[in-house]
């Protein structure tokens, strides 16, 4: 699950991630799209989360202006958002406590009885 | 025994003495009922911890520290999850000091303090230190014949019989068998106790018989035999001897290689037992009604090393065990020995018991959130992950009119599917981000394996922001769910996902699979008609994989496909809404028909018992199970099966032919506009088009920017 998925999830209603295992992939890159992307994520729980994966890096902690035009910091983007995998984790709602785990890449968000 | 021990037991028990007595007789019962364990009072090498099992917090460090206490331990067993310890001392001498030492002993185990209870357990093989945890019931003697009485029986078994009539022969890919006494009937799952097959049991095997009615094992000589052969490589899957056939015990002596059997408590505790060549092995009780047993194929088996003739139960937590090894299986001949029964069971297994099952009701309707979540668990989810692989196989061509929906979005859109399947959409169009959810984690796994973004959540739960999704798609899906009210949560849960201004596409399958006078493909795939690279997602929904095959499995269901199904289809909706309706008469008020098809039963009604619906043929109700036929030949744990499709069963020693599995699933299938009705019935959105696609009806509906 890339951490795109875990950003859009963690601003639902979790955040922060104890990963254990990553992977980083290389995708191509798409200015326009990851341009498109930006204004949807909430910034702060993605730096929350990358950071959480080890994967911070140099992403800025805040949100630069004009950043359609910036490819140096789109690219840092783009590698955060679809370039780092979590293979194995879990999800933790900080209001809950609930553990969420991912496992082969996958999340399961079912709750108790639901449970598959 | 140890002089200083008799002296304890003289010694009169004071009342703390006492109270810890009834409290590991308490804990001792309760390892029996729950866990299978059988506690015994005379001292052996090996003893049950009870509370002293990882499932109580308690490690194996600490524990081994505190056994240590009454000498050297050879073994330590410590299942996870299990709420006690197996451990086996060196001498049964230091087992003694354990046991007095220890019985009651408290430990603290990081803010919690358990209390241990030790009692003894039998040994089976006090050389290899393993304690043996076979099945309540089980016995295994091993030895029971000599080499030469081997070869004896072996060569009896003539699989080249001339009297065809005497026995019944059958080859298989998975084991040979052959019967005597008494055939097997495979309609009625049972022994046609009316037509014993003549020559009885064969002359060679009477002192096989003799024996065990002369060491007790049996009462009453057996009347049947079952003879399996198994080549390396071939097994017999898990099931539970039919109880209204056959007696208890069943006697199974196996000739030639040795194997490992397989016992499986409906709990999902399994055991493992080595099978030594020339051991009788005596099922009875829980092990004969209860537990499933089977032989997995394999060419090899883990097996203790020490002794590899002995007969150890081998449990499955295989790294606490020092000393395993592989043994190469040979070809192996079991005799399987049964007494038919005459009268119905009267086992105290109820649950595994045909004679005393009642047949399972068919499910109704659900007036509660409850029940529906109940009837979705049994009738929706657990069937897709059983059917997970053949579904997806089935489900790979994308829909035109959905495609285009897809296409037509803005690069950059954030997509949800939630419902999403195999994936079949999430790669339709590259230049939006698509995100998939299903309830299914089989269906799940392979859309991640094919590189896209899905999780498992729920359709009327989706863990995802609101006002996020630019749109959503919801293809096939709303139908499963069994009320009215939970259909709508989930279109409202769609909604709630959109951004103002963003679409969701919905289809569900149509109570009207004619429309326009134009027949869905769906009731047009006949076996004669279907040519070949027809694909299986032209048509709605049953498709039994490849074309030509696709009527086989259910021509046994399907009561003729052509022709009479558009008077059917008049006919049927007239019983439903007391108006013959003509599908596509725009007149027709879409209202009246929804209520009175989506009422809400009264509470004092009985409740409406939900019919099956018969492939390829006209729906004659909305609500309905549709079956769907598993072909990849085998059964699984687990999802309901609701009947076996005319191949013999499994739960005898008969011969088995690949059995074909029928699964039920739920489905509300939507009268033309209801779809809509309910829509409209959702503040903020707006429909932007609804139209009737092979056999499905649609909306496209829009988030409306001022909520």
């Amino acid at each position: 699950m890339c951490i795109c998925i875990l950003y859009l999830n963690v601003l639902s209603r979790i955040s922060g991630s104890q990963a254990t295992e990553v992977k980083v992939s290389e995708v191509e890159f798409n200015p326009n799209f990851v341009s498109r992307m930006i204004p949807k994520l909430e910034w702060s729980a993605l730096v929350q989360a990358a950071d959480g994966l080890g994967h911070l890096q140099d992403l800025p902690t805040e949100l630069i202006a004009d950043y359609e035009a910036n490819e140096d910091f789109l690219r840092k983007v783009h590698r955060v958002l679809l370039e780092v995998e979590v293979l194995e984790g879990c999800l933790q709602c900080p209001e809950s406590g609930r553990e969420f785990p991912i496992t082969r890449g996958v999340p399961n968000m079912l709750l108790n009885e639901e449970e598959a | 025994m140890e002089p200083c021990l008799e002296n304890v037991k003289a010694i009169r028990r004071s009342k703390e003495e006492k109270k810890l007595l009834r409290k590991q007789i308490k804990a001792s019962h309760t390892l029996l009922k729950h866990e299978g364990i059988s506690t015994v009072s005379k001292p052996t090498k090996s003893l049950v911890v009870a509370n002293g099992g990882l499932g109580n917090g308690v490690s194996r460090e600490q524990l081994q520290v505190v056994l240590g206490e009454g000498g050297d331990v050879e073994t330590l067993i410590m299942h996870p999850h299990k709420p006690y310890a197996l451990v086996t001392y060196r001498t049964e001498v230091s087992a003694q000091r354990g046991h007095v030492l220890l019985n009651g002993r408290q430990l603290q185990c990081g803010d919690q303090v358990v209390t241990l209870y030790l009692s003894y357990v039998d040994t089976v093989d006090s050389e290899s230190g393993v304690c043996a945890v076979l099945p309540p019931g089980l016995v295994l003697v091993e030895e029971f014949v000599s080499l030469e009485e081997e070869a004896l029986l072996l060569d009896a078994i003539d699989w080249k019989s001339h009297d065809e009539e005497v026995t019944v022969q059958k080859a298989l890919k998975h084991r040979r068998v052959k019967h005597y006494g008494y055939e097997f009937r495979y309609d009625n799952n049972n022994v046609d106790k009316d037509k014993p097959l003549p020559g009885g049991l064969p002359q060679a095997c009477v002192f096989v018989l003799e024996r065990c009615v002369r060491d007790r094992h049996v009462k009453v000589m057996p009347d049947q035999l079952t003879v399996n052969q198994y080549q390396a490589g071939q097994g017999i899957p898990p099931h539970v001897d039919t109880h209204s056939a056959f007696e208890e015990p069943i006697l199974s002596l196996s000739l030639g290689a040795k194997t490992v059997m397989d016992f499986r408590h409906p709990d999902g505790r399994s055991v493992a037992v080595v099978l030594p060549g020339r051991s009788l092995l005596v099922m009875k009780g829980e092990s004969r009604y209860l537990w499933t047993h089977g032989i997995t194929p394999r060419k090899f088996d883990v097996v203790p090393a020490c002794d590899p003739e002995s007969p150890v139960a081998v449990t499955s937590d295989f790294s606490n065990h020092s000393n395993l090894t592989l043994s190469r299986r040979g070809t192996r001949t079991s005799l399987t020995f049964r007494n038919v029964r005459r009268t119905p069971c009267d086992c105290a297994h109820p649950s595994a018991c045909d004679s005393q099952q009642a047949p399972p009701s068919p499910p109704s309707l659900p007036r509660s959130q409850t029940d529906a979540c109940r009837l979705e668990a049994e009738y929706v989810h657990s069937v897709y992950e059983e059917i997970a692989g053949h579904f997806s196989s089935t489900r790979h061509s994308p829909w035109p009119r959905v495609c285009h929906f897809l296409s037509s979005l803005e690069p950059g859109s954030i997509v949800a599917d939630v419902g999403c399947g195999n994936g079949k959409y999430l790669g339709v169009n590259p230049e939006v981000f698509a995100m998939g959810c299903d309830r299914s984690c089989a269906l799940v796994q392979i859309c991640s394996e094919r590189g896209f973004q899905a999780f498992v959540s729920d359709a009327l739960s989706v863990p995802l922001r609101s006002d996020i999704c630019d749109a959503c798609i919801s293809i096939a899906v709303i139908h499963h769910l069994s009320t009215q009210e939970r259909r709508q949560a989930a279109v409202e849960e769609l909604v709630r996902l959109l951004r103002p201004g963003g679409r969701a596409l919905i289809y569900v399958w149509a109570l009207e699979q004619e429309y326009n006078k134009q027949r869905s493909k769906y009731l047009k795939e006949t076996r004669e008609q279907a040519p070949p690279g027809n694909s299986t997602d032209d048509h709605n929904q049953e498709t039994k994989g490849l074309t030509g095959n696709s009527t086989d499995d259910h021509n046994q269901e399907t009561r003729g496909l052509t022709g009479n199904s558009t008077d059917d289809h008049h006919q049927e909706k007239k019983g439903l809404t007391g108006n013959a309706v003509d599908s596509h008469n725009p007149a027709q008020d879409p209202s009246s028909m929804v209520m009175e098809c989506s009422k809400v039963l009264p509470v004092k009604d009985s409740p409406v018992k939900l019919s099956v619906h018969t492939n390829r043929t006209a729906f004659n109700s909305q609500d309905l199970l549709v079956p769907w036929h598993l072909k990849d030949g085998g059964i699984k744990k687990g999802g309901r099966v609701s009947k076996m499709t005319k191949d013999p069963p499994i739960d005898t020693k008969s011969p088995v032919l690949a059995p074909c599995p029928v699964f039920h699933r739920f489905y509300h299938v939507f009268q033309q506009g209801e779809l809509e009705e309910l829509c409209a019935r959702i503040t903020g959105v707006m429909v932007q088009c609804s139209y009737h696609d092979q056999g499905n009806w649609c909306v496209i509906l829009e988030k409306t920017r001022d909520r």
